[in-house]
C-alpha cells in the first residue's frame, strides 16, 4: 500500500536520513525503535511532507512520486490519505474538542456538518471522550489531549496513521490510557507506523519492527525476532539499555 | 492680553464636529489599506526567500527613519510628478485626502506588519502542522487555525498603533486637508490668531474621546475573540 524507497534528508551538513526504505501493507502496525536523534521523527515528517526529503520515492496506492519534487497537489493527496499524531498533541487551542475533530472533515474534506459531527462523535466515543466534546484543549489532561489527537486522526479515516512518540510527553500514570486506545486500533486492523519507546507495548502491537540508528535502518523483522534474537550488535545494545527499565515498571 | 473666553469653546464645537468624519475616514481608510499592505509585508518577512525578507526589512527601516510630515510632503509633491513621468497620469487634481491616505497607509503598514509578524510567530507552528496533516490546505490551516489565534495576540498592539495613527493623522492639515484640525486652523486664522487656545482645547477633548472610543472598541474585540480562552 505504502512504499518509500531510499529516503535521504539533510539539515545543513547533518545527514539525518541516509537512504531509508519502508514498506507498509494494509493492516500492518510498523513500530520504529531507535535511540534519540536517529531520525525517526524526521522520517515520519517526511512521509507526511511536514519536512521535505532531499531524495526518495513514494508509492502510495495509485500515486507514485518523487519525494523531493512533490507538487502541492501531490502533497495534499498524500496528506488526505494519512494522519499524524504528535508527541505534544498540537491540538487547535481555539477550538473545542469536537471542532478539533471535525476540522479535518468539514474544512479539509468539505463533508457536510451533520455528517462530520456524527463521524467525530464516533471517533471521540472510541477514545472515551464523549463527555468532553465541548471542552477546550486547555481544560483537559495530557492523556485526554492526546486521545483527542488520536480521535482527530482516526476521524478522517486515513489509510495510514503516523504516531510520533504519542506518550512521551505524558505523566507515567496517563500513558496506559493512550496505549490502550492505540492497541485497540491495532486490533481493529488500522494501518499504523508508530515511533515509541514503550517496549512492551511495541512487542504487543507490532506486526513489523524497525530498529533505526544514525539515519539508517539497522535491522528489521517480526517483533519476536527483533526482541528475542536481534542479529545486530547495535540492536542488542539498544535493547539491553531500554528493556530492564520496562521490567521494573511492570 | 485678551481674557480667556469659555463661551467660544461651546460655540466652536458645532463648527468642528462636521469635520469629524474626515478625520475618521482617514483613520479607517488607513487602517484598512495599511493592514493590507502590512499583511503583505509580514508575509514577505516570514518568507523563505531572502530577497523578500530583505525588501520588507528595508521598507520597514526606511519608514521608521522618516518623519511623518516629511513623508506627507514627499507624497504630496512627489507622487503627482512620479505618476506623470512614469505613467503619464495626471493626479494633481486629486482630493487632498487621497495623498493623506497614501502617506498614512505607507506609514501604518510598517509597524502593523511587525505586529502581525510577531502575533503569527506567537502561535505554535505545531498547530499549523497538525492542520495540514489532516488534510487542510496551507491557506485553510492559516485562515481557520492560526489567524483567529494570532488576531487575539495582535489586538492590543494593533489598538495602540491605531491610536498612534490617529494622532499622527492630525498632521494632514499641513497639506491643506480640512479635517478636525484643519477646520480648527481655519477658524483660528479667520479670527486672526485669536481664540487659538479656545479652539485647541475642544480639539484636545475630541481627540481624548476618540482615543477612549478606540481603546474601548479594542477591549471589546479582545473580549469577543478570546472568549474561548477565558473558558479555560
Ligand atoms: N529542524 C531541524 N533542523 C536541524 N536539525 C534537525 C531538525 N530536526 C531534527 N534535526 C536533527 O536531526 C537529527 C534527527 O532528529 P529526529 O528525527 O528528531 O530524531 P529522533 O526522532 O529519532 O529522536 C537530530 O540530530 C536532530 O538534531
Ligand atoms: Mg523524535
Amino acid at each position: 500500500m505504502l512504499k518509500i524507497t531510499n529516503v535521504h534528508k539533510k539539515y545543513n551538513d547533518n545527514e539525518v536520513l541516509k537512504g531509508v526504505d519502508i514498506n507498509v501493507a494494509k493492516g500492518d502496525v510498523v513500530v520504529i525503535l531507535g535511540p534519540s536523534g536517529s531520525g525517526k521523527t524526521t522520517l515520519l515528517r517526511c512521509i507526511n511532507f511536514l519536512d521535505h526529503a532531499d531524495q526518495g520515492e513514494m508509492e502510495f496506492d495509485e500515486y507514485h512520486l518523487q519525494m523531493h519534487s512533490a507538487t502541492a497537489d501531490e502533497v495534499r493527496k498524500i496528506r488526505q490519505k494519512t494522519a499524524f499524531v504528535f508527541q505534544n498533541y498540537n491540538l487547535f487551542q481555539n477550538k473545542t474538542v469536537l471542532e478539533n475533530v471535525t476540522a479535518g472533515l468539514i474544512i479539509g474534506r468539505n463533508i457536510e456538518k451533520n455528517e462530520a459531527v456524527d463521524l467525530a462523535l464516533k471517533a471521540l466515543a472510541k477514545v472515551g471522550l464523549s463527555d468532553r466534546v465541548n471542552f477546550y484543549p486547555s481544560q483537559l489532561s495530557g492523556g485526554q489531549q492526546q486521545r483527542v489527537g488520536i480521535a482527530r486522526a482516526i476521524a478522517v479515516q486515513p489509510d495510514v496513521i503516523l504516531f510520533d512518540e504519542p506518550t512521551s510527553a505524558l505523566d507515567p500514570e496517563l500513558i496506559s490510557e493512550v496505549l490502550g486506545i492505540i492497541k485497540q486500533l491495532a486490533e481493529e486492523g488500522t494501518t499504523m507506523i508508530i515511533v515509541t519507546h514503550e517496549m512492551k507495548f511495541a512487542a504487543d502491537v507490532a506486526t513489523h519492527v524497525i530498529f533505526m540508528a544514525d539515519g539508517n535502518i539497522v535491522e528489521e523483522g517480526r517483533p519476536k525476532d527483533i526482541f528475542q534474537s536481534p542479529k545486530e550488535e547495535r540492536t542488542r545494545n539498544f535493547l539491553r539499555r531500554v528493556l530492564p527499565q520496562v521490567e521494573y515498571n511492570i | 492680553m485678551r481674557p480667556f473666553n469659555p463661551q467660544f469653546i461651546l460655540d466652536v464645537i458645532p463648527n468642528l464636529l462636521p469635520f469629524l468624519w474626515v478625520t475618521l475616514s482617514v483613520v479607517l481608510g488607513t487602517v484598512f489599506f495599511g493592514s493590507l499592505l502590512g499583511f503583505v509585508l509580514a508575509r514577505a518577512k516570514l518568507s523563505q526567500k531572502p530577497l523578500y525578507c530583505w525588501l520588507a526589512d528595508g521598507y520597514i527601516y526606511i519608514i521608521r527613519c522618516t518623519p511623518s510630515i516629511v513623508l506627507l510632503f514627499i507624497v504630496f509633491y512627489g507622487l503627482p510628478k512620479f505618476c506623470l513621468e512614469v505613467f503619464d497620469m495626471d493626479i494633481n487634481g486629486y482630493e487632498k485626502i487621497f495623498f493623506v491616505l497614501v502617506t498614512f497607509t505607507l506609514l501604518f503598514a510598517a509597524p502593523i506588519s511587525e505586529v502581525m509578524r510577531s502575533a503569527y510567530e506567537a502561535i505554535d507552528h505545531g498547530q499549523y502542522e497538525a492542520a495540514v496533516s489532516i488534510g487542510l490546505t496551507p491557506w485553510q490551516a492559516f485562515y481557520h487555525i492560526i489567524l483567529p489565534q494570532a488576531t487575539v495576540v495582535a489586538l492590543p498592539n494593533f489598538g495602540n498603533s491605531v491610536i498612534e495613527l490617529m494622532k499622527e493623522g492630525s498632521l494632514a492639515y499641513t497639506i491643506g486637508l480640512v479635517d478636525l484640525i484643519g477646520k480648527g486652523q481655519l477658524i483660528i486664522s479667520q479670527n486672526y490668531g485669536a481664540y487659538a487656545l479656545e479652539t485647541y482645547l475642544p480639539l484636545a477633548f475630541i481627540y481624548l474621546l476618540l482615543t477612549l472610543g478606540v481603546e474601548k472598541s479594542f477591549l471589546r474585540l479582545e473580549h469577543a475573540f478570546s472568549r474561548q480562552k477565558k473558558a479555560a
